[in-house]
């Protein structure tokens, strides 16, 4: 992540009077968003010229590690997102400055030392900016206060650690508490000031906020709920200790500031033309902003909470890797790969002891969700659900349950019938599930002489809604009529629904795909290694022969897919592997004869 | 027809797109490997991650792939619940098919 408050300013690679480059891709941001971004668009378009700008000091790394590498559990070296000369390699040309405006109509960006680039398309990968103390607060100049956002803080924090016995962390977020748990590893005393009456008001409930904080409790750490920071004092200029609001004096030798990050949106405004912002720059499912050719990705991206119909930013990883690969695909007119919908927020990760999860909307106050809840095994589950659906997952308890599992149970709408229990008790088993699910409509091929039921009963379009809190009704009587046509014998409604809806750009999800354990290990050559499928790197600038590409993705019977499957268990051979491994992209629609030949790309993994 | 009866296995893994859009969701924390038993040498998760996807193997990597013996300690320390263990067979299945090129 890049933030305006680097504003380390590198010297200019060319001296003197302005220059103008031209580029066909500039990335402005080496996080994780932009980088990312920067591979997808060199592993699809060999020949273009990409620039990544960017102020930050150091490569593309793993922010969430940033936590582990703060309890010097993991090295610098281990830190990095991509490995080390990836930029290198890809021919990816990093310029260190920053940009200072961009100027829409005539395409090309101003950096802070004079050089101009020209683009084709733009995208903006800034990150967010910490919000850190308020400025009005007194001492929050002292040595020991810090706000922890990047490598930097990081660094500063990790120095510090020996020489603290007393710290206290100031935020109400999952980083706080990431932060506090932390520094208990590391047996400080922590004091944790929460400005709410709970944790994470807006994502857990009482109960969860509860368990969550007599954890870390547990833990040891001194939880201030409803306490604010009211001055910091210090001993000659060094921290010695925090006043709250509730003129209680907290002595500690660190001041550790974890109160939620802003969306970097100053280029925003740095535009020539009116880019829509409002909390992150706006765009759409295909991440373009208002202004033509300019894209935005990662944590300045503000996208439409498919549940809420909000715009909220998502500051997540998972996220940030998605949107780059979308923005990379986008910014080289390969919008046939950004078909993928990024579905409901999702947030995984542990607690000490705790594992926490959070999918979609668990705390939605809708009147037309059913909310179930359980507290077996220690532990809390809640789930909000709509008819059949699910819409929101919270769960907290000792173990981690298959949290991108359940995120799909949501985003495409499979109904949960038979696995509410499970999911209600945390025993959720996402293989076993959907391998019952493929046995029940192979049986039913066989058994009934009738389609086999669809996995889903949802509609499966690009444009398919996921449940809606403000659009409940709508879905429901949708989701009534596709029963009904589910149910009819004579209806082909045996589309690989799965396949459609690929969740990753060119990675969809399939169930069908061949398995290490399903006995048919596929005879494939690994010529080429790099599939268009695949999050590749590396090696492969060459233009290869044949479809560079998956065609767009298109309904496919499954019964069809299901037969090619079974031929080429038959009869292994390396044709009929190429044809198989399409079929789990799900290139194009196949003819009636189910062979497509001279694949290339399909012999890859 | 019959032969679609012909039992295909228990999925015990996870699908090769499901363990990409894993990989996609690994945040670099090294929890895995700290759990690992298995692990004799310094790998760093950028390029383990990186060549269970794609590429070639080196040989540090491969080493490990081969050492691992797929007892799952690598899962519950994960604080995104993904499964190292499955990425892990993965990867032994591009090596397999790799040594078998060669
Ligand atoms: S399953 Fe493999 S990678 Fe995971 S802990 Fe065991 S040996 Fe290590
Ligand atoms: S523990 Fe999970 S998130 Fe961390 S490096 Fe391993 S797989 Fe990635």
């Amino acid at each position: 992540m890049n933030n305006e408050s680097d504003k380390k300013i590198v010297p200019g690679q060319q001296k003197g009077k302005p220059t103008h480059d031209q580029a066909d891709i500039v990335i402005i941001g080496n996080g994780i968003a932009g980088l990312t971004a920067a591979v997808e668009a060199r592993r699809l378009a060999p020949e273009k010229r990409i620039v990544i700008v960017t102020d930050q000091i150091h490569p593309t790394i793993n922010t969430p590690a940033l936590k582990q590498f703060a309890i010097a559990k993991l090295t610098r070296e281990q830190l990095l997102a991509y490995p080390a000369g990836t930029e290198r390699a890809e021919r990816i040309h990093v310029v260190s400055s920053r940009v200072t405006e961009i100027h829409a109509q005539s395409k090309y960006v101003t950096l802070s030392n004079k050089r101009g680039f020209g683009y084709e398309s733009l995208l903006i990968a800034t990150g967010s900016t910490p919000q850190g103390l308020p400025e009005n607060i007194p001492g929050r100049n002292f040595d020991g206060v810090l706000t922890l956002h990047r490598l930097q803080d990081y660094l500063d924090l990790r120095r510090r650690l020996g020489e603290v016995n007393e710290a206290i962390v100031i935020g109400g977020g999952v980083h706080a508490i990431e932060t506090v748990m932390g520094l208990l590893y590391w047996g400080i005393r922590t004091h944790w000031l929460i400005r709410g009456k709970t944790f994470m008001g807006r994502v857990l409930d009482d109960p969860a906020s509860e368990i969550v904080l007599n954890n870390v409790r547990r833990a040891g750490a001194i939880v201030h709920l409803e306490t604010e920071v009211a001055g910091i004092i210090g001993r000659v200029g060094a921290v010695a200790g925090a006043i709250t609001n509730q003129q209680e004096m907290i002595p500690c030798q660190i001041v550790l500031s974890c109160t939620g990050t802003r969306a970097a949106t100053s280029l925003a405004r740095s535009c020539t033309v009116p880019m829509m912002h409002k909390n992150g720059i706006m765009v759409d499912d295909k991440l373009r902003t208002s202004v033509r050719g300019i894209y935005a990705a990662g944590d300045v991206a503000a996208l439409k909470n498919p549940q809420t119909g909000n715009y909220e930013p998502r500051a997540q990883w998972y996220a940030a890797v998605a949107q780059g690969r979308i923005a990379g695909s986008m910014m080289v007119g390969h919008s046939e790969l950004a078909m993928q919908p990024f579905g409901v927020p999702w947030h995984a990760t542990h607690l000490g002891e705790l594992s926490m999860l959070t999918v979609g909307e668990p705390i939605s106050s809708d009147p037309r969700l059913t909310t179930l809840t359980d507290t077996s095994q220690g532990g809390y589950r809640r789930m909000s659900i709509l008819e059949d659906r699910l819409v929101g997952y919270l769960s907290l308890g000792s173990s981690q349950p298959d949290s991108l599992a359940i995120k799909r149970l949501i985003d495409e709408a499979v109904s949960i019938k038979d696995v509410t229990r499970s999911l209600l008790k945390g025993q959720f088993d996402s293989r076993s599930y959907l391998s019952n699910q493929r046995s029940h409509a192979a049986r039913n091929m066989l058994l009934l002489n009738q389609p086999a039921a669809p996995l889903k009963r949802e509609e499966a379009t690009p444009t398919r809604k996921l449940p809606n809190t403000g659009e409940l009704r709508q879905v429901a009587a949708q989701s009534q009529t596709n029963y009904v046509a589910a149910s009819h014998p004579n209806h082909q409604l045996n589309e690989p629904q799965t396949d459609q809806l690929a969740p990753m750009a060119v990675m969809p999800f399939d169930i069908d795909e061949i398995n290490p354990f399903s006995g048919n290990l596929p005879d494939v050559s690994f010529s080429g290694l790099d599939g268009t499928g695949l999050y590749s790197q590396g090696k492969f600038m060459q233009p290869r022969p044949g479809p560079a590409t998956p065609p767009p993705m298109q309904p496919q019977p499954r019964s069809g897919l299901i037969n090619g499957r079974t031929e080429q268990k038959a009869t292994p051979n390396k044709k009929e592997a190429s044809y198989k491994l399409w079929a789990y992209v799900n290139a194009e629609p196949e003819d009636n004869t189910g062979r497509r030949q001279n694949i290339h790309e399909g012999e890859r993994y | 027809m019959l032969r679609m009866l012909k039992p295909n296995a228990i999925i015990l893994h996870k699908t090769r797109p499901q363990v990409g859009q894993e990989i996609q969701a690994c945040i670099g924390c090294n929890e895995c490997i700290l759990a690992c038993p298995a692990v004799a040498e310094p790998i760093t998760i950028d390029m383990l991650n990186r060549e269970t996807l794609s590429g070639s193997i080196s040989a540090p990597i491969a080493r490990f792939a081969r050492a691992c013996y797929q007892c799952g300690a690598c899962v519950a320390p994960c604080p995104v619940g993904l499964h190292r263990d499955a990425m892990m067979l993965w990867l032994k299945v591009r090596l397999l098919s790799m040594g078998a090129e060669e």
